[in-house]
């Protein structure tokens, strides 16, 4: 291994070099020092109720640390970033297993462990090959596994949940770290992260103040559509400003492909946030998750996630050029 | 073609301490195989630190629901139970624990949901807990789950059986769940109550024939009956007499296990005596002779050891004088 791939991979000294990251993140900071003077104030003028100042208290404390979880391996170094993607894959995957019963079956969840592994290889050895690869070889490991057990009663449903969940929890949320290969990573996995989460917030927001007709009442009956069309048009600016830095003198520069990947990244979002709204109304549960106190689950803070990382990759892979090319490829393995 | 069923963990929705506490507490693919490489360390441990001998392993049901009633003098009481019974049912075995004890700390109680798969039983009301008897009754039943129950309450601080707690015959009364009588002799030997480390002591669990409770009415006087049928049966396990069992080391384990008992007690013997490897080394019915290093056993080495260097665990470092 080179020196600039032990940078690439190691080093936190650079964390700060592309102005985007120390804007985002001295932004964060500054919006998680705010929050809890915002919230007092809106407590005191009685703007908010006693439930929901209790509610926002507890929301503020677990962005404390979530922004630590998500930020800090970003600066630390792209193998941080890789290691933090498996981990989370791997829990919004046992959320899952949980929620729907799969977790009982042991040999797919080995399977589904496996494979979030072998995609974290893939990752460190940036070997995309090997990556791609992963999502048929591992679907049809799933689809084996269990037929030495010789019970057809329930085989599509098990099979099924299983090629769901690894697809989407584990090589779906997978390519952030595939995305990490890229000299550009921290500030493109800012914008990606920043952009998906606040997404949430500006539909949230505007469909408070300005909506009232629902989007999909019978999936997610507190969304509507011109919460989701403001999110839409705020999520694309910012894409459209932060953008602009990032990719500065190449094919991205231009607006229209800003505007593109704006509204990708806010379209998806939403139809993640969907996607695992109709998975709870389905399974008749509320949250999928406990741990993350005020927001629920993992994979109830970052169901926008789920749908974001392929697109946006491939996307940039299509407008640039494969993502990564610039960096040593398969560094472990060679050849 | 049928709808798909989800059936999501019983304990979705409980914060993980909360789940460990959980009488809901189902396991998953990690605990189960933690809990397999804690029960392959504490078998071979319990082979060959204390020669654990089981007989009456042919009682066993052939498949859970069932449970275990044993005496309770020692820690080591669970582990021995548990250890006796197939790896294949690890995650159905489940001891029924103080939850004052052994769930009184997260870590604590993290250790015994995910290593033991304790349940825990609340013995102190003002705890904010309430018995959960009913609870693990229904689980019993529902989901196929093999119970390892001490009537006693506590550890006995004299090694001896104490009068049962008939709470505890709830769990079956009324049911054609098989109920084990079991008897565990050497574990208060091996480690009492006021231990802190497993001494080298022999442990014998006897596994006695399966007693059933259909008849009897799941009300206090059923419970009291119960109790003292399954004591009687502890008792007379404890009295009948042992067939001696012959020690063939014919596999490789039990070669191994051979060959660590010789080098305990050669080193034992070399420390306690200077006079020479030699002696008599006895073991389940066999008896091995052997005399090493050319001193004759007639002749012993008299002296009192005055250190002896045991970063290099040789005899030869033995200062006499």
């Amino acid at each position: 291994m080179n020196s600039a791939t032990w940078q690439q991979l190691f080093g936190w000294r650079t964390a700060f070099d592309h102005p985007v990251t120390v804007g985002a993140v001295t932004g964060i900071l500054a919006a998680l020092a705010i929050a809890p003077l915002a919230i007092h104030a809106l407590s005191r003028f009685n703007v908010i109720s006693p439930k929901l100042h209790e509610e926002l208290w507890l929301r503020w404390k677990s962005w404390l640390w979530l922004t630590a979880v998500m930020v800090g391996p970003i600066l630390l170094g792209a193998a941080w970033v890789m290691i933090a993607v498996a981990v989370l894959s791997w829990f919004c995957f046992q959320e899952f297993a949980r929620a729907t019963g799969l977790f009982r079956e042991f040999p797919i969840i080995a399977v589904v462990m496996v494979g979030i592994f072998a995609l974290l290889i893939a990752n460190v050895d940036h070997c995309d090959r090997m990556y791609f690869s992963l999502a048929a070889l591992t679907s049809g490991v799933i689809a084996v596994v269990t037929l030495p057990e010789n019970r057809p009663q329930g085989y599509l449903q098990r099979v099924a949940l299983g090629i769901v969940g690894f697809l989407l929890f584990g090589y779906s949320i997978g390519y952030l770290g595939l995305m990490a290969n890229d000299s550009r990573y921290r500030p493109l996995l800012i914008l990606v992260l920043l952009s998906v989460e606040l997404n949430d917030i500006f539909a949230f927001c505007v469909g408070k103040f300005f909506g009232s007709r629902r989007l999909l009442s019978n999936i997610s009956p507190g969304k509507t559509v011109v919460g989701s069309v403001g999110a839409l048009v705020l999520t694309t600016g910012l894409v459209i400003w932060m953008g602009k830095s990032i990719f500065a003198g190449t094919a991205m520069e231009n607006y229209f492909s800003l505007l593109k990947l704006g509204l990708l990244i806010s379209l998806l979002g939403q139809l993640g946030d969907l996607i695992l709204s109709a998975i709870k109304r389905d399974i008749g549960v509320k949250d999928l998750g406990v741990c993350i106190a005020g927001h629920g689950g993992w994979l109830d803070r970052f169901d926008s996630l789920v749908l974001v990382p392929p697109a946006v990759y491939h996307f940039l892979s299509y407008e640039l050029g494969p993502l990564g090319q610039d960096q040593a490829a398969r560094i472990f393995t060679g050849g | 073609m049928n709808d798909w069923r989800y059936d999501p963990a019983h304990d979705l929705g409980l914060q993980t301490n909360q789940r460990h506490r959980s009488t809901l507490r189902e396991s998953d693919l990690t605990s189960s195989v933690l809990r397999l490489g804690w029960l392959m360390t504490v078998r071979t441990i319990l082979k060959c630190w204390n020669r654990l001998e089981i007989h009456g392993l042919e009682n066993l049901p052939a498949q859970p629901p069932f449970v275990i009633v044993a005496n309770h003098s020692s820690h080591l009481d669970t582990v021995v139970l548990a250890s006796a019974l197939s790896l294949r049912w690890r995650d159905h075995v489940s001891p029924l624990a103080a939850g004052d004890y052994f769930f009184a700390t997260p870590p604590l109680a993290g250790f015994s949901a995910v290593i033991l798969n304790a349940l825990p039983i609340w013995r102190d009301r003002r705890h904010g807990q309430r018995h959960e008897l009913g609870d693990l009754r229904e689980r019993l039943m529902n989901q196929s789950a093999i119970y390892i129950v001490f009537p006693e309450g506590s550890r006995s601080r004299d090694g001896q059986l104490h009068e049962f707690r008939p709470g505890f015959a709830t769990l079956v009364a009324g049911t054609a769940i098989p109920v084990l009588p079991c008897h565990l002799s050497g574990s208060f030997a091996a480690m009492p109550p006021d231990a802190n480390a497993v001494r080298p002591r022999k442990i014998i669990l006897q596994i006695g024939t399966p007693l059933t409770f259909e008849t009897v009415a799941n009300r206090a006087e059923g419970w009291r009956q119960v109790a003292a049928v399954i004591r009687d049966k502890i008792v007379a396990l404890s009295a009948c007499e042992l067939p001696s069992r012959k020690f063939h080391p014919r596999h490789w384990g039990e070669k191994l296990l051979l060959i660590a008992r010789f080098s305990r007690l050669l080193l034992r013997r070399r420390l306690r005596s200077l006079a020479g490897f030699g002696g008599t080394f006895r073991s389940q019915g066999c008896c091995w002779k052997f005399e090493l290093g050319g001193r004759p056993l007639s002749q012993p080495m008299s002296g009192k050891v005055l250190s002896i260097n045991t970063s290099s665990a040789s005899a030869d470092k033995v200062t006499v004088k």
